[in-house]
């Protein structure tokens, strides 16, 4: 019973977000069935999680699972009507050589190994004491968290202030197996894994014409040990894979909107960009970051006002957090102090050795290999290729890392430099993917910029 | 312009190779570690609870456990200061004992007697020690694995 609760649990979350891919894309005829199917997961968790959120306001238990269920089918009828209605197909990308077809093969054997190894291991700490309780305290009350969680100072550990994306998605997954189980439950990581790499694969062979090398880089990507093998990655429930996959998202069908003034990819960037803060707080500087290349880019290719109402989502996404926590009289504990000049003068002396610990982090070939080696060169491929496209997707990568770095000027913990070790390993991981894309691109030195995949 | 194109390739793929041949031994050896499973509901914090204390099944016998203290009062918590291990176990006694409120107090370790001095027994159904050594007066230990003890408030007081 527990995993038919699994399945039904994970297909609700798969046909919502359909209904909301389906309402994007349908109107392009042909519809590419991976997209589809990796978008619909990470869209559908995204309207799940959100549905309890709201719907843990007016009701709970029995009744809460049941209209969010309702309202999963709505969204799937809603999406299958509008794909009828535009007449629109799927249609399943066709590998033409024989590399194509190996490197296929190759991630789809690397996502069942990750998809194997993730339920060899426990949660981690994060995953269990940040995340996964959240998850369970609500489920034991019904669907909602309750309101002595958020009063009770003691559990301060299990930082109450953080959003609930990932949390209501494990609630989900627990409201349909009956009970907060935390074997199945991890199903729910790997499974961003599987949505980022394909996804990864598609924008790299979108943007440089090239579906091999998509096919290439989305292949090395669990070489990387963070991802698949160290504390933070895939296999231990922490929530920066998950956004990480967001982030990719959000850059990918932004890149892909400012090539092709195609309405569809604002569309999906909008939803995506919105998701990164619902993940975890340091969203809001991923989505900080996309805003800003964002809106350079569409000033300069006269987009400026699509561009804005793409943001739409995202702010009234952080708003709507940020007036919840004040409802529930929570205002977000910080390990940083609140930025100002005075400040900043004080401890600009950090800036020496928090960039050299970013630096020997960079280095650290037991978390990252050559990963960062390789993402530098990519980096100076894409500045030397003057294209403001390139540019941008050099800029996803550098700036976070910057405005990450930075923000240890402001740390109030005893040692920055242990504040910072102890997590800047998870914080690159969020930008990791995207420095694939800068890879993939830096690689791709084709002509041609046609969409392939 | 041909030779240039073949030479970034190569270079690349030199570099890929380099990468996949310095990630493998980490990568492959960790994704061996550990076997499939066991299947249980709280796999998770019942293997942290029983590699630290030595408690099996402690997500169920804990909260039976602080059950028996009465449906109210908080539960006070002490860890070690600076103890990664004994702040982890401070936190799964605050995972398990929901819904009851928890306080988690960090001491240096000498200063246990002091910050017990300060517990009002009113609010207070028990006491945990958690990698900390409760002071030599206080009798009615309950030894919950080889790490924490519990102490009823009722007797807490000095």
């Amino acid at each position: 019973m527990i995993v038919i609760g699994l399945f039904a649990a994970l297909f609700t979350i798969v046909i919502a977000g359909f209904g909301v891919t389906m309402s994007i894309f349908a109107r392009i005829g042909r519809i590419n069935l991976i997209e589809c199917v990796c978008l619909s997961w990470l869209l559908g968790v995204g309207v799940v999680s959100l549905l309890l959120w709201i719907g843990g306001a007016l009701c709970s238990g029995l009744l809460l699972q049941a209209i969010v269920t309702l309202l999963c089918l709505v969204l799937a009828i809603f999406g299958w009507r509008a794909m009828r209605l535009a007449n629109a197909k799927f249609e399943i990308p066709k590998l033409a050589t024989i590399t194509e077809w190996i490197l296929a093969g190759i991630i789809l054997i690397e996502i069942t190994a990750l998809i194997f190894v993730s339920f060899k291991h426990t949660l981690g700490w994060d995953g269990l004491l940040n995340w996964e309780i959240k998850a369970r305290y609500a489920f034991l009350n019904g669907g909602t968290i309750p309101s002595t969680y958020y009063s009770n100072a003691g559990r301060g550990f299990s930082h109450p202030e953080y959003p609930l994306g990932i949390p209501f998605t494990e609630l989900w997954l627990y409201l349909w197996m009956g009970e907060p189980n935390q074997f199945w439950v991890k199903i729910i990581f790997p499974l961003f894994y599987a949505a980022g790499a394909p996804l990864l694969a598609l924008f790299i062979a979108r943007l440089s014409g090239s579906r091999w090398i998509g096919l290439l880089i989305a292949a090395l990507l669990p070489f990387v040990p963070s991802i698949s093998a160290s504390p933070g990655g895939v296999v231990v429930g922490y929530v920066d894979v998950p956004l990480s996959i967001f982030y990719l998202s959000a850059l990918g069908y932004l890149l892909l909107w400012l090539r092709t003034n195609d309405s569809r990819f604002m569309i999906a960037f909008a939803a995506c960009s919105a998701l990164l803060p619902w993940t975890k707080s340091e969203g809001i500087i991923l989505w900080f970051v996309l805003v800003l290349l964002g809106f350079v880019l569409s000033l300069i290719k006269r987009r400026v006002a699509p561009f804005i109402i793409s943001i739409v989502p995202g702010c009234a996404l952080i708003l709507a957090w940020r007036v919840y926590l004040k409802i529930v009289h929570l205002w977000p504990h910080s390990d940083f102090a609140r930025p100002s000049l005075g400040l900043l003068r004080d401890h600009f002396s950090r800036l020496g050795e928090i960039f050299t610990v970013l630096f020997v982090e960079l280095c650290e070939r037991g978390q990252w290999s050559i990963f960062w080696p390789l993402a530098a060169a990519a980096l100076i491929y894409l500045f030397a290729s003057r294209k403001l496209e390139r540019i941008a997707v050099a800029g996803a990568v550098i700036i976070p890392i910057l405005l990450y770095a930075l923000t240890y000027v402001f740390s109030t913990w005893p040692s920055y430099t242990a504040h910072m070790t102890s997590s800047v390993p998870r914080l690159l991981l969020h930008v990791m993917p995207a420095g694939w894309l800068a890879i993939g691109l830096a690689l791709s030195q084709s002509k041609r910029e046609t969409q392939t995949l | 312009m041909r030779v240039r194109h073949y030479l970034h390739f190569v270079v690349w793929f030199a570099l890929f190779a380099l990468f996949i041949w310095i990630s493998v031994p980490i990568v492959v050896p960790a994704m061996r570690e550990n076997r499939f499973g066991p299947i249980e509901t709280n796999r998770s914090i019942d293997a942290y609870l029983s590699a630290l204390t030595g408690i099996e099944h402690g997500s169920e016998k804990l909260p039976d456990t602080f059950r028996r203290l009465g449906k109210e009062g908080k539960l006070v918590v002490f860890v070690r200061d600076e103890n990664a291990q004994s702040e982890f176990l401070g936190m799964m006694i605050g995972y398990v004992s929901w819904p009851r409120e928890v306080e988690v107090i960090k001491v240096p370790g000498s200063s246990v007697e002091k910050k017990l001095a300060d517990i009002k027994p009113g609010s207070v159904a028990g006491v945990v020690f958690c990698s900390v050594d409760p002071p030599a007066w206080l009798q009615h230990r309950v030894p919950l694995g080889y790490s924490m003890t519990l102490v009823p408030v009722t007797e807490a007081a000095p």
